[in-house]
């Protein structure tokens, strides 16, 4: 039994086809990504596995069990973290507060949850900002709060709503070494992202290409970018033929 | 042709249900359901304006409303001219009010939640109220002039009285003027486009501040017309405004809330359902009903019974 | 709060409690009950408005409520007071059941306006039942004390406000507090962690609902008639709602503060023009909206965080320069 199965998946919205029979399955411990532009269908794949959208056609199962229509609070409870493209960090709070908000989901202590919130904190390396008001923190700090946030609602699964995007290079590999990390704790992670980039190729086991909300490839990084498929749709159907 | 149905002496009989309907009060409650609806669809196409451009919840539209019968009145009692001249003076007056008031506390709260919006607009609706109290006294007013008393007769059992004719009439031609606006000048265009997508206007060359503040102007305005046209018909006193305010909200939620024509036809009717709800239960339950339909509107068709379905 | 901020609002409590030996004038404890009611009254909003940050223009229903049962239950069908009162408890809790039922699904200025509308709805139901609430004309309500009056019923608003202000510090500690928080701020993002919003908004509202209630039967048994344009009017919700804001929503003291303002104001205001203190309350709230949309003790607490933070950079700076 997979950690997650997107079994056949479409949704409409209008007559805008965002998602097209989609399948795929993430295992257990894995580091996965959704490749594809924006427009691709990254966010609204996420939202329909968290349960902000439910899907027209198909199902999603985690760990065997059928969450297609469940609520995104239920998702959460079931161990489905996530972050948000646009990040959405509870602005008034510090971060620290932040962070216990996710704790507060195994532990109804306030200094119980305060002391998990830390242990994230740290491994996200954001101690010196524990205290700090969340609005006045920059983008790449933001990003780590988000993640820090589900990390602490302890998910067997987080979802990386462009966890990368707006950071710079350094700043992209730093995060990617802390991610890199993640199946040691037991958390799968499924990030969505832009572009094929080092980041990607470095720590995923698998990868999915969306173009258009149809999936057009899956495997393992080195094979995916090799996919005729691929390369026709990041460069064009001039680069196919020359078989790079 | 139905056997249960029997209309004698003007009256429907369904025999075995026990009704009785008097066919020619029914209509006349009908008729002056659509006389006080036009007044309602002004101020209803008035806030809708609003809501629909700035996204303000105006709980001042009712207080614009007084404000606009007290200045028609004033000028009445001083000059002596009709009150059906004396509204455009009251819309002139209201919509600079309406502009002086966007810039001086809308504007500086533009980007602020919802929250502190209807706030804002609760407190320049409370200080025109009492303000008009400590000038004017708690005391009813009725105006009093020639047209007043008289009623045009239709047959034998249908009347209407003449001043609401007059501001039937005239609000419906102010309320078609008002939808012209919007549909056929640039800055009605420039409203929509705001209304549509506040973030692609001003890439469009909008300037959405002026844009605004005479959206906001022409709504207040709206109101202060209507005030102007209910002074003939209605009593005066400093807290008529504030039950307006919650029927013009009802208007624009059942119309959809940023319709124009939907506020404009929702306000037919309510009038109409407030003057059968007078007629078969009393006038006391006219409110009431008013806020049931809205409840019942709000839980099941959030977009209004004459709007589209938002995104 | 600190150990020491509760400490000192223990003390304004005993101080408070120990008023009466000082003051004996009827008047000026009838307008310390009225500054304790509705800091009583503005922190049970606060809970609903202030930290799960629902702006509710309705609680007039609760407050009514809470009035109308204590004069129906007790004066029509001849329940001993006390016991009418704590229905009227039971009775808001199903207002609150149903109104948060239906509001609380509705976003931003639609929740605002089904609060309203359903406040409105009671008030004229009790204005047109004349048989069963006495309508427009009113209905007698029952002494909850004898005695001196005056005096008990301002220590009993001490009590509620303790008893509010002490709900509200509870809160604020625990998970409960913390989800509201998280709700207010962003409900997507709650729900992302997994608080369940709709559940949360409701339990504040219940427990609002319950203190605004037993306000409104306090309220009711000082003045001994009710009318339903008094207890169940948006005057009433608006007065609640200003006060809170005034004093700054979603903090602790916020309430209190804005109570104190807010009523001394208006009492002052009473004096030079009999009858239009409403003039008051609008002018506050375009003051408070414009200028000090945290309210006192927020805009407060801002200004103190802010040297705490500056005091702290120039500490380590010092740190690193070795001065």
């Amino acid at each position: 039994m997979s950690l997650l199965e997107i079994d056949h998946v479409s949704k409409r919205f209008g007559g805008l086809r965002a998602i097209n029979n989609i399948a795929f399955a993430i295992e257990e411990n894995e580091i996965a990504f959704i490749v594809g532009p924006n427009g691709a269908g990254k966010t609204t794949l996420f939202n329909l596995i968290t349960g902000v959208f439910h899907p027209d056609d198909g199902a999603i199962r985690f760990q065997g069990k059928d969450i297609t229509h469940i609520s995104p609070n239920h998702a959460a409870r079931l161990g489905i973290g996530r972050t948000f493209q646009l990040v959405k960090p509870l602005r008034n709070l510090t971060v620290l507060e932040n962070v216990m908000l996710g704790a507060f989901l195994h532990t109804s202590s306030a200094s119980k949850a305060a002391e998990q919130a830390r242990e994230v904190l740290k491994y996200l390396q954001m101690e010196k900002v524990m205290h700090f008001t969340a609005s006045g923190l920059p983008i790449a700090l933001l990003k780590r709060l988000e993640i820090a946030r589900a990390l602490a609602t302890k998910p067997r699964l987080i979802l990386l709503d462009e966890v990368v995007s707006g950071l710079s290079t350094s700043e992209a590999l730093a995060l990617a070494e802390i991610l890199k990390k993640l199946p040691e704790w037991g958390v799968a992670a499924v990030g969505g992202v832009e572009h094929v980039m080092q980041v990607v190729m470095s720590i995923a086991h698998r990868v999915v290409v969306l173009d258009h909300g149809t999936q057009i490839a899956e495997g393992k990084p080195g094979e995916v970018v090799r996919m005729p498929a691929v390369i026709e749709a990041y460069l064009g159907a001039k680069y196919k033929e020359l078989g790079l | 042709m139905f056997p249960h149905l029997r209309i004698t002496n003007y009256q429907l009989q369904v025999h075995g249900a026990g009704v009785r309907l008097d066919l020619y009060a029914a209509l006349q409650a009908v008729i002056n359901g659509l006389l006080t609806g036009a007044l309602y669809a002004l101020i209803g196409m008035g806030l809708a304006l609003i809501f629909g451009v700035m996204r303000i919840v105006n709980f001042a539209h009712g207080a614009f409303m007084m404000l606009g019968m007290y200045a028609t009145y004033v000028l009445f009692t001083r000059t002596g001219v009709s009150p059906y001249v004396l509204f455009m003076v009251a819309g002139i007056l209201l919509f600079a009010a309406g502009y002086v008031i966007y810039f001086g506390l809308l504007r500086p709260i533009h980007g602020q939640s919802d929250f502190m919006q209807i706030l804002l607009t609760l407190g320049i609706g409370l200080i025109a109220t009492d303000g008009v109290l400590l000038v004017f006294g708690a005391d009813y007013h009725q105006i009093n002039f020639p047209l007043l008393g008289k009623n045009l007769h239709f047959g034998q059992h249908l009347n209407v009285n003449a001043p609401w004719v007059v501001s039937f009439v005239i609000a419906v031609v102010l309320a078609l003027t008002l939808y012209l606006f919007v549909m056929r000048t640039m800055t009605g265009r420039a409203a929509r486009a705001i209304a549509q997508n506040r973030y692609a206007a001003p890439l469009m060359g909008i300037n959405v501040f002026r844009v605004q503040a005479i959206s906001f102007a022409l709504g207040v305005a709206a109101a202060g017309v209507a005030g102007g046209l209910l002074l003939p018909v209605f009593y005066i006193y400093p807290q008529v405004g504030d039950q307006f305010t919650l029927k013009a909200f009802v208007i624009v939620v059942l119309g959809g809330m940023e319709s124009i024509v939907g506020a404009a036809l929702a306000g037919l009717v309510l009038g109409v359902v407030e003057s059968l709800t007078s007629l078969y239960w009393g006038n006391e339950w006219a409110l009431a009903v008013d806020f049931v339909i809205f409840l019942l509107v709000l839980s099941l068709k959030p977009s209004g019974i004459f709007g589209r379905q938002r995104a | 709060m600190k150990r020491s901020h509760l400490l000192a609002a223990l003390v304004v409590f005993i101080l408070s409690l120990l008023v009466p030996a000082v003051v004996q004038k009827d008047f000026v404890l009838q307008i310390l009950f009225r500054i304790y009611l509705f800091a009583a009254l503005g922190l049970a909003w606060n809970l609903v408005g202030g930290y799960a940050g629902q702006l509710s223009l309705g609680h007039s229903a609760y407050f009514g409520a809470g009035a109308y049962s204590l004069a129906l239950f007790s004066g029509r069908l001849g329940v001993s007071p006390w016991i009418a009162a704590l229905m009227g408890v039971a009775v808001a809790l199903a207002c609150a059941l149903l109104i948060g039922g239906v509001s609380f699904r509705l976003r931003g200025p639609y929740f605002v306006l089904a609060t309203i509308a359903f406040a409105e709805v009671l008030r004229l139901i009790a204005k047109n039942l004349p048989e069963v609430t006495g309508g427009d004309v009113g209905v007698q309500v029952p002494a909850l004390f004898h005695g001196n009056v005056n005096r008990a019923f301002y220590w009993a608003a001490v009590g509620l406000t303790a008893v509010a202000f002490a709900t509200t510090v509870a809160i604020s500690r625990a998970r409960f507090g913390y989800y509201l928080m998280a709700i207010r701020e962003d409900e997507d993002t709650a729900l992302s962690v997994g608080i369940g919003a709709a559940k949360n908004k409701l339990a504040a509202l219940l427990i609002s609902a319950v203190l605004t209630a037993l306000a409104g039967a306090l309220y009711g048994s000082l003045f001994l008639y009710i009318v339903p344009d008094q207890v169940l009017a948006l005057d009433v919700s608006n007065e609640i709602a200003i006060v809170a804001m005034l004093g700054g929503a979603g903090t602790i003291l916020g309430p209190v503060v804005g109570s104190v303002v807010l009523e001394s104001a208006a009492e002052l205001f009473k004096n030079f023009f009999k009858e239009a203190h409403l003039l008051i309350y609008g002018v506050l709230l375009v003051v408070v909206v414009l200028f000090l949309p945290e309210g006192i003790i927020g805009t407060l607490g801002a200004l103190l965080r802010r040297r705490a933070l500056l005091g702290g950079i120039k500490a380590s700076a010092r740190g690193v320069t070795g001065d």
